[in-house]
């Protein structure tokens, strides 16, 4: 082990990294974040943009700290005169030509380049010559370029490159002429992951043109998610504002996605902000109209119709898209209510996107979040590969019929029309919700705490975003609260607490707690089964 | 003799056949004892050979000055990997036209060297990398390397002694940068010829991923001299540190501009005076640039000190690089020099490193504003601070090559620049910085 | 300068001591004809010239060509490393590098059309538009700047009544300013097509141009 360990001092500090660490990641293990552009920890380093040099003792001339490895004894400066003055100089550079259009640049407010000159750069520029100009390209997709800001890092050269692997991004010319660009009239159309060259873009050079001049970015909440639109659970993070999301951009995690995610998954954020949501629950005596009303009597009105059933059975239709706390909570009501089979569906693509430079990362076949979590907990999947079909034995049912999230948009009017009691549980209304005898408002992930279990069982949390619309509530709150009154037990106040029962209960999950999973995510015990 | 003009002062070692066709021919050059070092080199082990060109401290003709035969040791013995020899025949330093004269003129004492070196590291393939610009030579190259396979002297089993050696003549596409050895190796790769950041070294990971050595056309033109005679008869010239002779390019104003070869030592004063006819129209000479643009600029006083050999430069403030000697004399407008040199190098920087590739155009942009007469006091101070910004801050040398000339001529001409600035034309008032 | 008679324009022959046809010193005597599918394989990356007749529609790799582009793929140990001479081939044929020759070559030696254009743009002997019959590349740097390098750009310019970059109306000449050629002891260099032409004075220009329209050449 301490083979393996290389001590060095960096600004004073005396640090021990694994040996082959760069300056830059070691830097890093104390605080010190040294400013570059070409750097990336998923790309090639070209040590190109020459911002990262520091001084190292005895050594001739600065050393490029992203590609320089320790060495045992190394007196490292990042904050030395030498250093600064350094930085100062190439930042200097960098604004030679840069059109300095802060004000109507989508990237200003986290962008690299305003920052490092806020922090470090000359208080006057000495440029009095003309700038040199490139203007504006569309790259097809989402890319929008403005060359003018261009750094010339050629991280979304090295993407598309190496991460990717479908070069569809060079550097044209050469010297001060140097542009990105792609092969004349061909874009970026038909790639899957371009959206990643918009993130890693250092400073406004590459935009998104579904962003652009959506937001400031200083006027975004950050909040920590997990996409939903596939079973890879990548990290994500939901920008904010005015209660809705402006856009989604992946959250680093090196087991599930690396530092990317699919353009399908980052553009498939516009239904959580959809507003025709249903906001009340409902309540129909007749079966035809319906009328709002609270949470109070709309819970009292489904125990009191339930307790009136005799030997009841329940069939219900769960989501993929819900969370393990939901799907816990609702089997557990199955089982109280008199027990019953519960199924899910959930789209399947025809194939798997692989990212080729990071395989372990594919828009996988499932195109819901929590199949795995679904199947841990004992539900049993239906229906075709569109999500459709397999509903016959629920919509005949002629007891109890409980549906949670899934729209049942193949469905007609008349499903669950034989039930004593048909509930339904869902962000949307329906045709098929139409003959529900109570109606319950959920929230949709982005408006909840939960977790969802993705394609290899790791266990990932996500955080509320959102206000919820009007009275919706997380579909675990509600289900724990009627299983509560049912079972004479407390009902759970936190999804945490409703984790932890699960946990206990199910093998799968067994011992794991938030806190476990923090914002990284654990893996369950797949192939433990299902429990209770 | 070297062509176009000849001089008594000269030792002819590589620049023998200049101005005789006839050299280019293989009957004539094996008659005139060509190939035979490399028999010779055939007979004894690689090491051994390296050992010879150690012996007579040949240092890199292509500016850095870096022992040959150290380099050569550099490479691995024993690996599995194949091993090449790159021939960095892209000449293209402003000043320098030796190595075009060496590929047209004698063609196979290129290839007799590129195949020694090659034997001594272990190496199956040369590559000569020649400057695409050069059609003349290339041809001239390629008819040879033709005519060596014919003879047996490349390809399988050369003159039978088991060792398989082929040589490619690749042309280049016209970029300064490819000069630079990891420039060039991304070129002969098929890429932007951009250089590599080093670790790793050539030797260790080269062109194509393994090991490789490169050098100058006219480092490997004194190979087979040298294992010829060895290499005390080597050092018979030149100094203790700079051993040998040098093909001297010699441009600007002098009266016998050309290529002329001697011992390395030789005083810079006598070179103009004496082996080029001095300045040209009687004129007085006012600034010397000795080893290609790249090297700082120094003006008479330095020139009368200043002897032709890598340390003899140092000692005067600059650098013999490739011994490019650009003389000009009082006529010459330094800025404006400067300012094409600049330019030159905005033009061929590859734009990888920051500092180079804003800086150079930069530098360029500020110095052409004070040949218009637009410029300020201020502008000097900028260009000094700002080319000391490029110097050891990127990945190759191209950048500290911009400082060079403009960092050594505001010191030493600083009254033209200041002419110029204070001119009647002067866009700005003087003294407004 | 030598009192030598005058023999060619542009041809650094009748400077210094050597007494030598213009053949002897550019080696056309030795080299000879070199075919079209490129003789020894070992050099046949090295022949595309810049021919004054150019056909932007000409089928590339095709017949001889197509036979010297495979022996260029034998001398590399990666396909990509033929690159460089392939685009060469395809502008001896076509006068430049179209999006179409870069896409063509891409094919061939499976790599990205973008990246291609990357390497190509790269590279300043590969014309990205269609140039003269004749390219004449004056060298202003240093040493032939020092001998009145601007001079010869300039009666090049005026001659051919044209600015810099731009093709002459009568579609024979383009003039622009070169790097330095590596001829410093010759000013000024002239390259013309692939070949050199030195100790331009502007007092030549006339007649280089002359020989050109009349005498043609490569």
């Amino acid at each position: 082990m301490a083979d393996d360990l290389v001590t060095l001092t960096i600004d004073g500090h005396e640090v021990s990294v694994p040996k082959g660490t760069t300056l830059l990641e070691a830097a890093k293990t104390i605080g010190e974040q040294v400013p570059h552009y070409c750097y990336h920890p998923g790309l090639s380093s070209p040590a190109m943009c020459r911002l990262c040099l520091v001084e190292v003792e005895g050594a001739p001339k600065p050393m490029p700290s992203c590609v320089t490895t320790v060495m045992e004894g190394q007196v490292v400066r990042t904050m030395s005169e030498e250093a600064k003055g350094h930085r100062e100089g190439v930042l200097e550079f960098y604004l030679l030509n840069h059109p300095l259009d802060c004000p109507i640049c989508d990237m200003s407010g986290e962008c690299d380049l305003q920052d490092y000159v806020h922090l470090e750069g000359r208080k006057q520029g000495r440029g009095v010559e003309p700038k040199r100009v490139f203007g504006r390209d569309d790259f097809g997709g989402d890319v929008l370029f403005y060359g003018d800001r261009c750094v010339m890092c050629t991280r979304c050269v090295r993407f598309m490159s190496e991460v990717e692997q479908d070069e569809r991004l060079t550097v044209v010319e050469r010297g001060n002429r140097s542009v990105i660009d792609t092969f004349f009239t061909e874009g970026l159309e038909g790639t899957n992951w371009h959206g990643n060259i918009v993130d890693i873009c250092p400073v406004g050079a590459l935009v998104s043109k579904d962003f652009l001049y959506k937001a400031r970015a200083w006027d975004l909440d950050h909040t920590p998610s997990v996409c939903a639109s596939c079973s890879q659970g990548c990290n994500v993070m939901l920008h904010t504002r005015d209660n809705l999301v402006h856009r989604v951009k992946p959250r680093e995690n090196l087991e599930v996605n690396g530092w990317w995610m699919c353009d399908h998954g980052r553009m498939d954020y516009e239904w959580i902000n959809d507003g025709n949501r249903l906001e009340a629950p409902l309540i129909s005596e007749d079966g035809v109209s319906r009328r709002a009303v609270g949470w109070k009597d709309a819970l009292g009105e489904l125990l009191g119709r339930a307790e009136e059933l005799e030997a009841a059975s329940v069939r219900a239709v769960a989501s993929a898209r819900a969370s393990n706390e939901d799907l816990g909570a609702l089997a557990e009501l199955v089982g109280a209510l008199g027990g019953g089979e519960t199924v899910f569906r959930s789209p399947r693509a025809q194939e798997e996107l692989v990212l080729k430079g990071f395989p372990k990362l594919a828009r996988r076949k499932d195109l819901a979040p929590n199949v795995k979590g679904a199947e841990l907990l004992g539900m049993r999947r239906v229906g075709d590969d569109a999500g459709a079909g397999g509903l016959d034995s629920v919509a005949e049912h002629g007891s109890i019929v409980i549906v949670l999230g899934d729209v049942l948009a193949d469905q007609g009017e008349d499903f669950g029309a034989g039930a004593d009691l048909y509930v339904y549980l869902g962000t949307h209304d329906s045709p098929a919700a139409k003959h529900a005898d109570i109606v319950l408002p959920v929230t949709s992930h982005a408006e909840q705490e939960g977790t969802f279990t993705n394609h290899e069982g790791r266990v990932q949390r996500f955080w509320p975003a959102l206000q919820p619309p009007g009275m919706a509530r997380p579909a675990w709150l509600i289900l724990g609260a009627l299983d509560a009154e049912l079972t004479g037990e407390g009902a759970p106040e936190t999804a945490a607490e409703l984790f932890g029962k699960l946990s206990d209960a199910v093998p799968a999950f067994g011992g794991l707690t938030y806190p476990d999973l923090g914002t990284q995510g654990a893996s369950a015990k797949v192939g433990a089964g299902a429990g209770s | 003799m070297a062509y176009p003009y000849v001089s008594d002062k000269e030792v002819s070692v590589v620049s023998k056949g200049f101005g005789d066709p006839l050299q280019r021919r293989i009957d004539t050059y094996v008659e005139r004892g060509g190939y035979g070092a490399l028999k010779k080199a055939l007979g004894m082990g690689p090491d051994d050979v390296t050992e010879i060109v150690k012996d007579s401290g040949l240092r890199g003709r292509g500016g850095a000055g870096f022992p040959t035969g150290v380099k050569w040791s550099f490479m691995p013995k024993d690996n599995a990997k194949p091993h090449y020899l790159l021939c960095n025949a892209d000449e293209s330093e402003p000043g320098t036209f030796k190595d075009r004269e060496l590929m047209r003129w004698n063609p196979h004492q290129v290839i007799e060297g590129c195949l020694i070196g090659a034997y001594a590291i272990r190496a199956k393939h040369v590559y000569i990398y020649c400057r695409g610009e050069f059609f003349e030579a290339n041809q001239i190259l390629a008819r040879a390397v033709e005519d060596a396979y014919a003879k047996g002297y490349c390809g399988k089993d050369i003159l039978g002694s088991g060792h398989d050696i082929d040589v490619t003549v690749h042309q280049g596409a016209g970029a300064y940068i490819c000069g630079e050895e990891t420039g060039l190796m991304n070129s002969l790769e098929g890429q932007r010829g951009q250089p590599r950041v080093k670790p790793p070294f050539p030797a260790a990971v080269g062109a194509f991923g393994m090991p490789s050595t490169i050098n100058n056309v006219e480092t490997l033109c004194a190979v087979p001299h040298i294992v010829e005679h060895g290499g005390a008869w080597y050092r018979q010239w030149g100094t203790e540190k700079s051993p040998g002779t040098k093909l001297f390019c010699v441009s600007g104003h002098v009266n016998r501009p050309g290529n002329y070869e001697l011992p390395l030592g030789f005083p810079l004063s006598e070179l103009i005076e004496d082996v080029c006819g001095g300045i040209r129209d009687g004129n007085a000479l006012k600034a010397v640039i000795p080893g290609g643009s790249s090297v700082p600029i120094i003006n008479a006083e330095e020139v009368a000190r200043c002897s032709l050999d890598y340390e003899g430069c140092v000692e005067v403030g600059t650098m013999l690089g490739c011994a490019s000697v650009i003389v000009m004399d009082d006529t010459t407008n330094i800025v404006k020099q400067v300012r094409r040199m600049a330019d030159f190098y905005a033009h061929e920087s590859c734009g990888q490193c920051t500092p180079c590739r804003e800086g150079s155009a930069w530098t360029a942009q500020i110095l052409r504003r004070i040949e218009n007469g637009s410029g300020t006091e201020a502008d000097l101070d900028t260009l000094m601070e700002m080319t000391q910004q490029m110097v050891g801050t990127t990945i190759c040398v191209l950048s500290d090559s911009v400082a060079a000339p403009v960092q050594s001529s505001i010191n030493k001409f600083r009254d033209e620049y200041m002419a110029l600035i204070h001119a009647e034309s002067s866009a700005e008032p003087a003294g407004v910085a | 300068m030598s009192d030598a008679p005058f023999k060619n324009p542009g041809w650094a022959g009748n400077t210094g001591e050597f007494d030598l046809t213009e053949e002897q010193v550019r080696g056309d005597d030795f080299v000879g004809d070199r075919p079209k599918h490129g003789g020894h394989a070992s050099g046949a990356g090295t022949l595309p010239y810049m021919l004054a007749e150019k056909n932007p529609e000409a089928k590339l790799f095709e017949g001889e060509y197509q036979e010297r582009f495979e022996k260029i793929l034998t001398r590399y140990p990666t396909k990509r490393a033929a690159l460089l001479p392939t685009l060469s081939l395809a502008q001896e044929l076509r006068g430049y590098v179209s999006p179409e020759s870069m896409d063509r070559v891409a094919e061939l030696l499976d790599l990205s059309p973008a990246y291609v254009r990357g390497v190509s743009t790269f590279y300043t002997m590969y014309n990205k538009r269609p140039v003269g019959r004749y390219l004449v590349q004056v060298c202003t740097n240093i040493s032939c700047n020092l001998c009145g390098a601007d001079e010869v750009l300039e009666a090049f310019l005026s001659y051919t009544d044209t600015e810099l970059g731009e093709t002459s109306e009568d579609g024979n000449f383009t003039t622009i300013e070169a790097e330095c050629l590596a001829a410093c002891g010759f000013p000024t260099c002239v390259q013309i097509n692939s070949r050199y032409f030195e100790n331009v004075t502007p007092a030549e220009v006339p007649k280089i141009i002359e020989h050109l329209k009349t005498k043609g050449g490569d």
